[in-house]
């Protein structure tokens, strides 16, 4: 009888679960499409191309802006990076005599494309005119962190985000906004709380996670699946930029909390300083972008910039890393040939390496190289008279963006980690007395250079 | 859910011997132990697939959860109320609300509450005199206008009538006296008080004391008067209090078109009151202005920046004349304002444009200068790739050919170092001084009141030194110091192009703007073509004024200079005068003569080395001090320099004024 029951039981739960798996199956298929349409345009795309709904977004979308004058260009990573890889192909495609929807056919949830803010003059009807398409639009506002910089000033939000959605596909609108040194600037993409938050899956934006920092792409026109869409003239380039966009605003609060507490230096020698370490910096950054090498603030400039945002007038230098597998040994005649010789060499490539070149109106440009290991990183200093070695240790850090003196430059991300590494917990108090071999926190005394190798690793012009 | 899922899968397998009447069924249809067996493991195949497709479904429904609530996350504490506090509307359909109004007069101390909630309330000595005035929103009660006119003194009563009229019809008028309000009250202001239903209003005497409460153009609410007794006393503190019956919103709003401009007017007109027809129902002045667009506009893509205070009314009648200057860019004009006043943001907003408070720093002057200093940097903050910024002030008018002047004129100041800014206003530019709306000057003086500044100069050396707020400087004389403006000079127009009406003002009375400012001479021809721009260079200029001084003729040195019949009753002409100036700094005689010429004479303006261009009976007059000017080589050998004798009392700046 036992057996009977077993057999039943099995075969009920088989009919059950048989009847549940089919509701599920149904329900699955269901959820999926209409999450992000793919149960849908999958069949359709490949075969008929230019029906997919990523495809009429995109399209509804372009038409919108050349009706409406909206600048914007085409971002997209994952299309920019087909369109590099077929350059050649769409050159070639007259307007209109495209077979095959290759680009904006793939599935996606959303495309993204950037609006340059400065060029843009119908920012009020712009929305109603979108939402009259049928697109869902999304706004998201921040305050603008041009006006942080400057003491007590308080203006409208500025948008940085637009998300809008047509049927289950989104195109994400990240603004672009000029800021001084040259770049384009884009927001955080950061819900407020009375934002849908089930609106879109905003953690699969490629842009906004931060905010992010870019050269200004010159553009061109291009058709692509028989639309006129705009895109960096150099996509690879915008592509490689991507990865390393992210962007930190300088502490500007916390800058004017340590003026109050400091005052700032305003005589006349103070000013002449921070006028030529700017301009120092200026022609180094050049020089080293012409180059193609990377460098970030470090030390002294570093630290002026993170405790209050700007040259501290006593530095008397300007300090710039680099890492060592981005040096380049044309980097003395470059900068020779920018005006600046080189006054000391210290080190070699493997080891140590730091060079040192002679700005106008004595201000000194220090270039020190980072060497990583598995846990931390590390440069080298070398005193001269004795050719003993010292060795400062950080922990690793990546590298960000942020605005200086006017000038887009890189500074470690973690920079409170590095700046206690170099100053130590004390940092915020101004010192002027710094020994170089003995202040430091983290500096080590790492041996001596053998005599024979004094000629090479100790060069004084 | 789950306890179905292990315990059958293993039991079956051990069930052979027994058969019950569903397995002997089954085994006569199939009679295959193999098949069995399948089907068995079939099933449990089955339900696993079932448990996978299970879990997975599990899974993905928690991933999408968690993924819409990781998003919840960031900045959850970021959701303050920024919106602004909108007055609690009051639908018709609900119970009609009424205000309690209370209103007080006396001699020192005038108050007015509304629902309990003080709007008004002066007692400071020596301020305030005259009546008082407040509009109320009639449907939500809400302050939309708070003014006070000294109607003790001449004119503030035509000012009066002006701002009465402009109220909109159903509004809710409050009045209340402090100590004196009666002496330049004139007829005008006592017939429209009396259209407003007042008694007591139009009989109001000397020290009385007076309270109204009313609705325009309709019923009087309450009305207290209590009349001095005497010339040397006041009359008795009067108090109303009054019940103020609520209309509803949609009689309060007009039923303009549903556009994005209305929608801006129809949030002004709600907030604020006293901008006349802007806000009428039937006939609404514009507040888009689509001027012409200038061929080849240079300054199509450069900032301007309007500097302004709690000067509302101003910055409304500035921003009329902006936005309906030909080439103008209104997404390239931000309004700086000093302090967080909302009626001028509510002005910014009504036309659109971008406005930015600034927290007020340190007092009076250096506030300004600080203010100034901020507005600045955020205009090259803003626009990074602006090499100038227009700079212009809230209590200025601006000629319709302003961008076209800029347009024309603005490449000087890139190709001539020795240029400091382009200015719009001539100092020197009276009705009866100014003439040639094509012709430019360059001087040494820096005029200021709406000019272009160079993004260098600002950067490079007026940012980093600019006066720290315990100095208590004027921004624009600082600029004005010779270790700012180091030998440069700046490029105006004979017929200034900006008209300064402010009278209120920091430094700033009705008598002063009267006798240095209302006369000034403004253009209003569009499209005017500047003559010779590239003359206005440092060597052309010096080329262009010798020409001028060879072919001038020579005035008749007897004759005094502040006579009219100084110079001859010609037109077009060119003449010169030769006055004396020792040193590079003695305008003794320039002062006296600028003085008599009812021109500017409070400190030396509109020269250039030694040199004054201005008109005169539409003749073009040139003065030249000798010897200390270079062209005093132009002066014949028998001409002697005018010289005229400064006054022997020291006269400060009203003295000037009470000439005029």
């Amino acid at each position: 009888m036992s057996r009977i029951n077993k057999n039943v039981i099995l075969a009920l739960l088989t009919l059950t679960s048989s009847a549940f798996l089919l509701f599920q199956l149904y329900y699955y298929k269901h959820y999926l499409s209409a999450k992000n349409g793919i149960g849908l345009s999958k069949s359709k795309g490949s075969r008929i191309g230019f029906d997919s709904t990523q495809w009429r977004a995109v399209k509804k979308f372009i038409m919108l802006t050349s009706s409406q004058n909206v600048p914007v260009f085409l971002i997209d990573p994952l299309i920019l990076e087909l369109i590099s890889k077929n350059f050649e192909q769409i050159k070639n495609t007259s307007h209109g005599s495209t077979s095959e929807c290759k680009f904006f056919c793939v599935p996606r949830e959303f495309t993204a494309f950037a609006l340059q803010y400065h060029l843009w003059k119908n920012e009020e009807g712009w929305f109603r005119i979108a939402e009259n398409m049928g697109f869902q639009c999304l706004k998201i506002e921040s305050k603008d962190p041009r006006l942080d910089g400057i003491d007590s000033l308080s203006g409208t939000e500025i948008p940085l985000h637009y998300i809008c959605r047509l049927a289950t596909h989104a195109i994400h609108l990240v603004v672009f906004h000029e800021r001084s040194g040259n770049y384009l600037w884009h927001g955080h993409l950061r819900l407020k709380g009375h934002i849908d938050k089930k609106f879109f899956p905003f953690r699969k934006l490629q842009f906004g996670r931060y905010p992010g920092a870019f050269d200004r792409p010159e553009l061109q026109q291009v058709t692509i699946d028989g639309l006129e869409v705009r895109i960096p003239k150099d996509p690879v380039h915008f592509l490689e930029e991507i990865p390393h966009s992210r962007f930190i605003e300088c502490r500007y609060k916390e800058a004017r909390a340590f003026l109050q507490q400091y005052l700032d230096d305003n005589t006349v020698e103070a000013m002449v300083f921070r006028k030529s370490a700017k301009e120092l910096l200026q022609l180094a950054a050049k020089t080293l972008k012409k180059l193609g090498v990377r460098f970030w603030l470090s030390s002294g400039t570093c630290l002026g910039w993170y405790r209050q945002c700007n040259i501290i007038p006593y530095s008397k230098d300007v300090d710039l890393g680099i890492f060592i597998q981005d040096y380049k040994s044309d980097i003395i005649i470059a900068f020779q040939d920018a005006g600046l010789p080189l006054k000391h060499k210290f080190g070699k490539v493997e080891d140590s390496l730091e060079l040192s070149f002679q700005g106008k109106d004595d201000v000194k440009l220090d270039i020190f190289f980072f060497y990583e290991e598995t846990d931390h990183m590390w440069n080298g200093g070398t005193q001269a008279k004795s050719g003993k070695k010292f060795k400062y240790l950080f922990p690793k850090f990546t590298l960000c963006w942020t605005e200086f003196v006017d000038m887009k430059v890189n500074v470690p991300c973690e920079t409170i980690e590095y700046i206690e590494a170099n100053y130590g917990k004390t940092w915020k108090i101004p010192i002027k007395i710094w020994d170089w071999k003995n202040s430091p926190p983290n500096v080590q005394s790492n041996g001596i250079w053998p005599i024979s190798e004094w000629d090479e690793v100790i060069q004084l012009y | 859910m789950d306890d179905w899922k292990p315990s059958p899968l293993i039991k079956p397998f051990g069930a052979r011997k027994k058969r019950s009447w569903y397995l002997t069924w089954k085994y006569k249809l199939t009679n295959q132990r193999t098949l069995r067996r399948f089907c068995q493991t079939g099933a449990v195949l089955f339900l696993l697939v079932t448990v996978i497709v299970n879990i997975k479904l599990i899974l993905d429904t928690r991933r999408a959860i968690s993924e819409a609530s990781e998003d919840l996350e960031p900045e959850q504490d970021y959701d303050d109320t920024l919106g602004r506090l909108e007055p609690p509307r009051r639908r018709g359909s609900g119970p009609r609300r009424v205000l309690d109004v209370e209103v007080y007069s006396s001699r020192s101390k005038v108050y007015v509450a509304v629902d309990g909630t003080t709007v008004l309330e002066d007692e400071a000595r020596e301020q305030g005199r005259g009546i008082h005035v407040i509009v109320l929103n009639q449907a939500t009660g809400h302050v939309m206008a708070k003014r006070v006119f000294d109607t003790y003194s001449p004119h503030e009563d035509e000012a009066m009538v002006l701002f009465l009229n402009m109220v909109a019809p159903g509004r809710v008028l409050i009045c209340t006296v402090k100590d004196e309000g009666s002496f330049h009250l004139k007829d005008t202001a006592k017939a429209l008080l009396r259209s407003l239903g007042s008694q007591a209003g139009p009989a109001l005497g000397w020290r009385d004391t007076w309270v109204f409460v009313g609705r325009k153009g309709g019923p009087v609410l309450g009305e207290k008067h209590s009349k001095s007794p005497a010339l040397s006393s006041w009359g008795d503190p009067v108090l109303l209090k009054t019940d103020v019956p609520l209309s509803s919103a949609e009689e309060a709003e007009c039923h303009w078109a549903d556009t994005e401009m209305n929608r801006r007017r129809r949030r002004f007109c709600s907030k604020v009151e006293g901008y006349g027809s802007v806000c009428s129902c039937k006939d609404p002045t514009p507040i888009e202005f689509s001027p012409d667009l200038l061929p080849d506009n240079k300054v199509l893509n450069v900032p301007v920046a309007v500097i302004a205070g709690n000067r509302p009314n101003y910055l409304y009648r500035m921003l009329r004349s902006l936005l309906s200057a030909q080439g103008v860019s209104p997404q390239m004009i931000t309004v700086f304002i000093d302090g967080y006043y909302e009626e001028p943001m509510d002005v910014v907003a009504l036309f659109g444009l971008r406005g930015i408070q600034h927290t007020p720093i340190s007092i009076k002057n250096a506030r300004v200068s600080q203010h100034y200093k901020a507005s600045l940097t955020a205009t090259f903050n803003l626009f990074p790739e602006a090499k100038f910024a227009v700079v212009l002030e809230e209590d200025l008018d601006i000629a319709v050919d302003f961008f076209s002047f800029l347009s024309q004129s603005i490449h000087l100041l890139e190709e001539d170092d020795s240029l400091y800014c382009i200015s719009a206003w001539n100092d020197q530019g009276y009705e009866h001084t100014a003439e040639d709306p094509a012709l430019l000057y360059r001087v040494e003086t820096m005029p200021g009141l709406g000019w272009v500044l160079r993004k260098s100069l600002y950067k490079e050396e007026l940012e980093p030194k600019w006066p720290t707020p315990e100095k208590l400087w004027d921004w624009d004389m600082w600029m004005r110091m010779p270790e700012q403006r180091r030998g440069r000079e700046c490029i105006i127009p004979d017929v200034s192009r900006s008209y300064h009406f402010g009278i209120v003002g920091l430094n700033m009375n009705g008598y002063f703007h009267e006798a240095y400012f209302k006369k000034h001479k403004f253009n209003t021809v569009p499209g005017v073509q500047l003559r010779n721009v590239d003359s206005l260079k440092k060597d052309a200029y010096e080329v262009e004024i010798h020409r001028l001084l060879s072919e001038a003729e020579v005035l008749d040195h007897s004759k005094n200079p502040c006579e009219d019949s100084f110079l001859p009753d010609t037109e077009g002409h060119t003449y010169v005068a030769f006055i004396r100036m020792e040193k590079e700094d003695d305008f003794t005689t320039w002062t006296q003569l600028a003085k008599c010429l009812h021109i500017w004479d409070l400190d030396v303006r509109g020269n250039h080395r030694g040199l004054w261009r201005l008109f005169r009976k539409k003749n073009h007059f040139l003065v030249v001090g000798v010897p200390a000017s270079p062209y005093s080589v132009k002066k014949p050998p028998s001409v002697t320099p005018i010289f005229l004798e400064p006054p022997p009392k020291e006269e400060g700046a009203p003295g000037a004024a009470e000439q005029i």
